[in-house]
């Protein structure tokens, strides 16, 4: 909470929302009575975000310091799970794998959602159909997206293998090679996360007035310029927010991994840190070591949020 | 984990199944603490040696207060349903206990189970892999049951030795009872062995003519380079469906005698191994397991001649409308062997009706119940009286894995199970079956020292 006007960003003051408060006192004036309407309004946030989010975090790096197989009592271990993960070669691969899942996959998520929100933003008929149809993955469950995309992936009767094989490429194994595993499971997971950035970049297309582009063509302004300089700049904030949510969904992949891998369970070719704690919690009986790792992933997923919300005084253009 | 095979993977996103784990065991909670329950808690906290438990009229000897279980398994529709017949005819007999039976596919069911044993929560009686008992009877959270054992003169030797062995602890005590159980054997098509004139597979088989005959099975018929007829289909992704009993055929083990070391790195376990990565990708008579990954069973499919899996596959065969037939696995270099794996019930430490769940457990593994799990004919009876009896009759073939109980080794059980077998599957998955990287040999030398090392860590 600060008392500062800043400018809107992301994150500075409570959800959005400047309470009043002269420092140190309680609230008073006119603006007291509000304060009261805001926190109540929020309350159920807050309540959620203390009891699901905040106290588990807590608890997390309680049990992340000692050995915890979640039926017996826990032994204190000090860093002793941080230590042994360090050195834990299947973690160290379900990082790389999760670290090249997610170089690859955000820029490329948001690249294409941006093209498909650009072709989108037309004023043709039945584009509000148009756009229904590439909106479905949104209301689909991971599972059955899944399940459909290992039958595009089949090695023997695979859709992707069939298209390919009319160019004359040999059958791939796909989710079964370890090279192509990630890069399979990227491809699901990008076309599963387009229809969410696309619609948040839509309504930033929106939202941007016509009179700005009336006013580039007058001054000679093409299609790349318009796109160049009034478009994305005015994106900005869109971009910022769908890259900060893309950056920790796939920082936390675990779903697309757990239903594509096959046969037989992820390997290290797909393991991901999700993936490696929930396997050393609810598997293994390792708990204290599961919760270690959870509060690594944690760490990571803060300093990139940080070093990300920093950026963003160089590129993000508020109107 | 070859329970795999049962129920096909429908996981949940890890944070929703947690939260499904803590509502229903909160849920189950609230239910279990309706007063009837209340009182035979108390009650019973009396009983925990039940030297005077007189068995009354019904079969199952329960003659305590009313009280209401909850009975967790988890399992395909068609297991579900059987269950539930077993269960009704238990309240029938006994209309002073109550049963709830829950349902889990097998991956949440262990997640629910593990969070509700933490909160305190965990259903009365439970369902337990083989493989996976010791995890939970070393963690205390199991009701031993050797003082009902011993107070009633309950005779175990009324089950199958090998599945009694798997619920009972180094110093003999008994923390479950067996319930039915899976045994790996070797399916054949009738049609396709009639339609290439040769003789069905039978107890002289070895490794050799399995080969041969799988060549001889192996048809390529549209000539686009990979076969559209496998000679024999199998899983690789667990133990259990074959390369277990190829190591013991072998002459080779998975663990030393004593249970402290992996058995592996010797010459027979790697033949054994070795055996089901030549069948892939050397004799090629058997499918590259990509192949089959997303649609299953090749078998069933009609897509293969011959099928070595368990006995848990004859019911979905028999749906699949195949005119087929099983015969005992082949004779391995060293021996006739195949895996044995029972799945238990076990009870909870902490429920309020230890009496109740008890004549449950008694009851899943009498021969009444047994004549019920049996029809499903998706697993084999653990009673003797039913195995020698009326089990032969079920199907056609029933009798083979009756007799494959006199030479099967029980699937290994031990805790840190799990940490072991992910360690050691990964590893062949990767290397030896999914793509022939390493020899078995070389694959177990990699993996070895961290298979010893769980192995000491869980001592």
């Amino acid at each position: 909470m600060t008392d500062d006007a800043r400018r809107p960003t992301y994150g500075s003051g409570w959800i959005g929302l400047r309470f009043s408060r002269i420092r140190g006192g309680r609230p008073r004036g006119p603006r007291a009575g509000e304060e009261k309407w805001a926190w109540l309004f929020i309350g159920p946030a807050v309540v959620g975000l203390v009891l699901l989010s905040a106290a588990p975090i807590v608890a997390t790096f309680a049990i992340s310091l000692t050995h915890w197989d979640l039926l017996t009592a826990p032994d204190p271990a000090g860093f002793d799970n941080y230590t042994k993960l360090l050195n834990d070669p299947r973690f160290l691969t379900a990082f790389r794998n999760t670290a090249f899942y997610t170089i690859v996959s955000v820029p490329l998520g948001m690249a294409l959602s941006l093209g498909l929100a650009l072709a989108l933003n037309q004023a043709i008929s039945g584009i509000s159909w148009i756009r229904t149809m590439y909106f479905l993955p949104i209301v689909t469950s991971t599972i059955a997206i899944g399940l459909v995309w290992s039958w595009i992936y089949s090695p023997s009767s695979g859709l992707l293998n069939q298209l390919l094989g009319a160019f004359g490429v040999p059958p791939q194994r796909w989710v079964a090679d370890p090279f192509w595993a990630m890069p399979a499971i990227i491809g699901m997971s990008v076309w599963q996360g387009l229809p969410a950035n696309t619609i948040i970049f839509l309504a930033g297309l929106q939202a941007i007035p016509s009179s700005y582009y009336d006013a580039a063509s007058v001054d000679g302004a093409g299609r790349w310029a318009r796109l160049r300089y009034v478009t994305l700049p005015l994106l900005t904030p869109s971009l910022f927010f769908t890259g900060l949510l893309s950056l920790i969904g796939s920082v936390q992949v675990f779903d697309q991994v757990f239903v594509l891998a096959n046969p037989g369970k992820p390997t290290s070719a797909t393991i991901t840190m999700v993936y490696f704690i929930y396997e050393a919690g609810f598997r293994n009986f390792k708990m204290g070591y599961a919760s270690a790792a959870s509060w690594i992933l944690f760490l990571i997923v803060a300093v990139l949020t940080f070093i990300y919300f920093r950026s963003q005084n160089r590129w993000v253009h508020y109107q | 984990m070859g329970t795999f095979k049962r129920s096909p993977r429908t996981p949940l996103p890890g944070a929703t199944m947690v939260v499904i784990a803590l509502i229903a065991a909160a849920c189950g909670g609230s239910t279990t603490g309706s007063p009837a329950v209340s009182a035979a808690g108390s009650a019973s906290a009396s009983v925990s040696a039940p030297s005077g438990s007189p068995s009354g009229s019904a079969d199952t000897g329960y003659s305590g207060p009313p009280a209401s279980l909850e009975y967790s398994i988890w399992g395909d529709p068609a297991e579900i349903k059987n269950q539930q017949a077993v269960v009704e005819a238990f309240t029938a007999a006994n209309p002073t206990i109550k049963v709830n039976v829950t349902v889990s596919d097998w991956e949440p069911y262990w997640d629910k189970l593990q969070t509700g044993l933490a909160g305190g929560a965990a259903p009365d009686v439970f369902a337990m892999d083989g493989p996976l008992g010791p995890d939970y009877q070393t963690r205390d959270v199991l009701l031993d049951l050797t003082p009902y054992i011993q107070g009633e003169s309950y005779d175990l030797g009324q089950l199958d030795a090998n599945a009694v062995k798997d619920f009972t602890t180094a110093d003999g005590a008994q923390f479950g009872l067996p319930r039915d159980l899976n045994v790996i054997a070797l399916y054949y098509n009738k049609t396709m062995f009639d339609a290439a004139s040769i003789a069905y597979p039978d107890g002289t088989w070895d490794w050799a003519k399995l080969v041969e005959v799988a060549k001889q099975l192996t048809k390529d018929t549209n000539g686009d380079g990979t076969p559209d007829q496998w000679g024999v289909y199998t899983e690789t992704t667990d133990m259990e469906n074959a390369w277990s009993s190829f190591v013991w055929q072998a002459g080779g083990d998975i663990l030393s005698a004593d249970g402290t070391k992996s058995a592996l790195d010797t010459d027979q376990a790697a033949q054994g191994i070795q055996f089901l990565q030549d069948l892939i990708w050397k004799d090629k008579v058997s499918p590259d397991p990509a192949i089959f990954a997303e649609t299953g069973d090749a078998f069933e499919q009609g897509k293969a001649a011959m099928e070595i899996n368990g006995s848990w596959l004859v019911a979905t065969h028999e749906a699949a409308g195949l005119q087929f037939g099983i015969a005992p696995l082949p004779k391995g270099p060293a021996s006739q062997a195949t895996s044995v794996n029972p799945t238990g019930a076990v009870v909870y430490k902490g429920t309020k009706s230890p009496d109740a769940a008890w004549a449950l457990v008694k009851y899943l593994a009498s021969p009444v119940a047994q004549e019920k799990i049996m029809a499903l004919k998706a697993s084999v009876p653990v009673n003797k009286q039913i195995l020698s009896t009326t089990y032969a009759s079920a199907f056609d073939g029933a009798q083979v894995f009756a007799d494959a109980l006199g030479y099967a080794h029980l699937k290994p059980s031990f805790k840190g199970y799990n940490d072991f077998n992910t360690t050691l599957q990964t590893e062949l998955d990767e290397n030896v079956f999914n793509a022939p990287n390493k020899t078995a040999k070389e694959a177990i030398a990699a993996v070895n020292p961290q298979l010893n090392q769980i192995l000491a860590d869980n001592q």
